[in-house]
């Protein structure tokens, strides 16, 4: 299966800040993708790049095939929803996609228009006066009524109360279930992605930390409790993602392929929440660490 | 995109057709009067000898009524301000308001490229730019036709801003020149927009930039445009002859007319002695005098070889001039927008 | 549509899973019957705001059950039943359930722990079945 998204060594810089550092990945089609982290992180920056509103101050990439952005095919072949979801306040909701229908070759107008009466936005109503959810949903609707391949979303949902939320969440599985997109969305809480992504990119401090199916991740991290120990002496194909202590026992979220047989440990299950939030705190363990030695 | 950018812009286009209409309508107004009493002066089909008297008292009946030399700064104010106007309000939100608002981001990500984009909304606002400056233009033009060839033969006149087509607001309004700076002042705020990404410091900074190329233009460049042409003539050849009498026998003299060519352009004008020198100083023998400025100081100087020198641009070079200042203003224009689409190449997030 | 699905985020059980129990015990009930399409994949997801590989992979393993096939471009529908195997088998199940009931109360487990006794060793043995 071809990938919709290749980075490779993938950096960008704004004057002295990385705000995206070594950046490499490879995200296969149809799946819907969570790319969680943070604020401050580098989501916004990663899907810029992938869009071509940016270009990488080091390093490569590739979206469905080609450096973004490349010609107005592959422009036509990707969808974009900014965060904060920006409209024309000044243009009605009909004229919005009245823009879509002549700056996009493949615009699906039927489709446009029944998902417009769906939710029941009034067409003659200036895109500004819209709510923060009915603005979201009329930007996805002009995302996909263009018929892309790839749908990317920045924060699309951060700003919207749970009811719209939801909704913004049914609306966009039914045009992946109806189209068979790919989609890239990002989000600072795990809970909006936990119920819609079967692939995850977890970016912490501008650096991606872990990435691949969802089903891949719980199934190889665990978290494993038992009696006080250094986490220096596991086998080797252990690797630590976070360690507690106390005085008697230690708690460890593990990263493994292969099952752990030690019966010293207790082993559980990991929610990805908490998958999610052992490598935030590894990130912040690093840096904080790297900050004391600068202190000396 | 065509479609988006008018509907985009049509809020400003119907101001500025409002703007057009008005102004058209005080003009056509006040227009066939005008024309009536030019008719009445004589002007036309008049001999060599008594044109320029004929022209002169047709322009101080116009100067005497109370409307017309009011619409006539109006109709050249307006002109000469409409590509400031045009640069700031229609210029600088172009692209700056696009960042502001981030609907940049939903612009260069449907299927058209940003060149496309950027070429289609420089391209058509800026046409429409040019066809609002022009209409002006030719409006006032028409409606100030009379007064024109009346300035073209006067020898004197009060009428107020000076009259040669070369004085500096009837310079900037006629001709190809306003479409030259309606041109320029679009692209620079355009250019500011891309720049500061910001409307209100793009309308600001090009309010500044444009105000400060349109007086150092006039001021330093267009009078080098070409070579300027020299001559000397007695002074009695001169009716207005401005005289400015210090101590000692110090003296300058200006004029404001050329006798024989009433349209030229005076650069600079003084008193010069036999050899072609500037002179300054009174002659000893006329010093006596001088203190009267009388003819007969005057007469004691020219009986010494003093004459009038002047140093001035003939009508003839009018469109050459013009064209040649047009041209810059073109050429800024162009590098300005060649410089818009390198920049926003860069694909920079704000 | 026939039936309609629910998911509980919180359960710890895998949403696909949860798919396919509510069929399972749709079967059960009689609500679901041979011949019945299943709720398309763009219904479901539109519904509950779920992946739409997780509704296909439920849909797969109960095809791989023999409990639904799909027909492409047309739907998923209902093939086998489970009312029939399952009832035979009730009646004794039931009397020996009661029977180790009594046991356990006269053994001086309240309700809570027969029930967690009973979760643990029902989720410790469906380990051992996959290990």
């Amino acid at each position: 299966m071809t990938a919709v998204l290749e980075a490779r060594g993938l950096g960008k810089r704004y004057r002295r800040l990385w705000a995206l550092a070594d950046c490499t990945l490879s995200i296969p089609a149809g799946h819907v993708v969570g790319l969680v982290g943070p604020n401050g992180a580098g989501k916004t920056t990663l899907l810029n790049l992938a869009a071509g509103l940016l270009a990488p101050t080091t390093g490569t990439i590739e979206v469905l095939g080609g450096p973004p952005p490349a010609s107005p095919v592959q422009l036509a072949r990707v969808g974009f929803l900014a965060q904060d979801a920006p409209v024309y306040a000044g243009l009605p909701v009909a004229d919005h996609l009245r823009l879509g229908a002549h700056l996009n070759p493949a615009w699906d107008e039927e489709l446009a228009r029944g998902r417009i009466d769906r939710l029941d936005l009034d067409p003659g109503q200036k895109a500004g006066k819209l709510s923060g959810g009915q603005r979201a949903q009329l930007a996805l609707t002009l995302a996909v009524a263009k018929r892309p391949e790839l749908l990317l979303l920045d924060e699309p949902v951060a700003s919207l109360d749970p009811l719209a939320r939801r909704e913004f969440l049914q609306d966009l599985m039914e045009a992946v279930a109806e189209q068979g997109l790919s989609v890239v969305l990002s989000s600072h809480l795990v809970a909006d992605l936990e119920r819609v992504c079967d692939y995850l990119i977890v970016l912490v401090g501008s650096r991606v930390r872990v990435a691949g199916p969802v089903e891949e991740l719980l199934a190889t991290h665990h978290l494993l409790s038992g009696p006080r120990r250094d986490p220096a002496t596991l086998p080797a194909g252990q690797q630590v993602i976070s360690a507690s202590h106390t005085d008697r026992q230690t708690t460890l979220l593990v990263r493994t392929s292969d099952k752990v047989l030690d019966p010293a440990w207790m082993v559980s299950e990991v929610g990805l929440e908490d998958l999610v939030l052992a490598y935030m705190s590894q990130a912040a363990g690093r840096s904080r660490r790297n900050h004391l030695e600068v202190q000396k | 995109m065509t479609w988006l950018t008018w509907r985009q812009f049509r809020a400003q286009a119907v101001a500025a057709a409002a703007a057009l209409a008005a102004f058209a309508v005080l003009l056509a107004v006040t227009g066939p009067h005008l024309a009536s009493l030019y008719a009445a002066s004589g002007i036309t089909g008049c001999h060599s000898g008594s044109c320029g008297q004929l022209a002169s008292t047709f322009l101080s009946q116009v100067a005497a009524t109370s409307i017309d030399p009011a619409v006539y700064l109006l109709g050249i104010a307006g002109v000469v301000l409409a590509p400031a106007v045009i640069g700031i309000f229609w210029g600088a939100p172009l692209i700056a308001r696009e960042f502001e608002a981030g609907t940049f981001r939903l612009a260069w990500t449907q299927s058209i490229t940003r060149a496309r984009w950027l070429a289609v909304k420089l391209g058509l606002t800026g046409l429409a730019a040019l066809a609002v400056t022009e209409a002006l233009s030719l409006i006032q033009a028409w409606w100030a036709a009379p007064i024109g060839q009346a300035a073209r033969l006067a020898t004197d006149s009060n009428f107020p801003l000076g009259m040669s087509p070369f004085s500096l607001l009837a310079f900037d309004a006629h001709g190809i020149t306003p479409l030259g700076y309606a041109a320029f002042a679009f692209t620079l705020g355009v250019t500011t927009g891309v720049f500061l990404r910001r409307a209100i410091p793009a309308m600001a900074l090009t309010l500044v930039i444009f105000a400060a190329v349109q007086v150092a233009i006039p001021l330093w460049i267009r009078p080098h445009l070409f070579p300027p042409d020299h001559t000397t003539a007695t002074l009695s050849s001169f009716t207005a002859l401005q005289t400015r009498i210090g101590p000692n026998g110090a003296f300058a003299f200006a004029v404001q007319f050329l006798p024989t060519q009433p349209g030229a352009w005076i650069l600079s004008s003084g008193a010069v002695n036999a050899a072609g020198q500037l002179v300054s100083t009174s002659p000893a023998a006329c010093k006596s005098l001088a203190l009267s400025s009388s003819p007969t100081w005057t007469q004691c100087l020219a009986s010494h070889g003093i004459r009038i020198g002047v140093t001035y641009q003939p009508t003839s070079r009018y469109w050459a001039i013009q064209g040649t200042e047009t041209a810059i203003y073109v050429a800024l224009a162009l590098a300005l927008a060649g410089y818009c689409f390198w920049r926003l190449g860069l694909r920079r997030l704000s | 549509m026939v039936i309609e699905f629910h998911l509980d985020a919180r359960s710890g059980v895998a949403p696909y899973l949860q798919l396919i129990h509510q069929v399972r015990q749709a079967l059960r009930l009689g609500l679901l019957r041979e011949g019945d399409q299943l709720p398309t994949v763009k219904d479901v997801v539109a519904g509950l705001a779920i992946n739409p590989n997780t509704v296909l992979k439920a849909y797969r393993e109960l095809e791989y059950e023999g409990l639904v096939a799909a027909r492409p471009g047309i739907g998923t529908f209902v093939t086998g039943t489970l009312a029939g195997s399952s009832l035979a088998a009730h009646g004794p199940l039931r009397r020996d359930l009661q029977r180790w009931l009594a046991k356990a109360r006269r053994a001086g487990l309240d309700d809570e722990s027969i029930e967690a006794l009973f979760i643990s060793t029902f989720r410790s043995a469906a380990e051992e079945d996959i290990a």
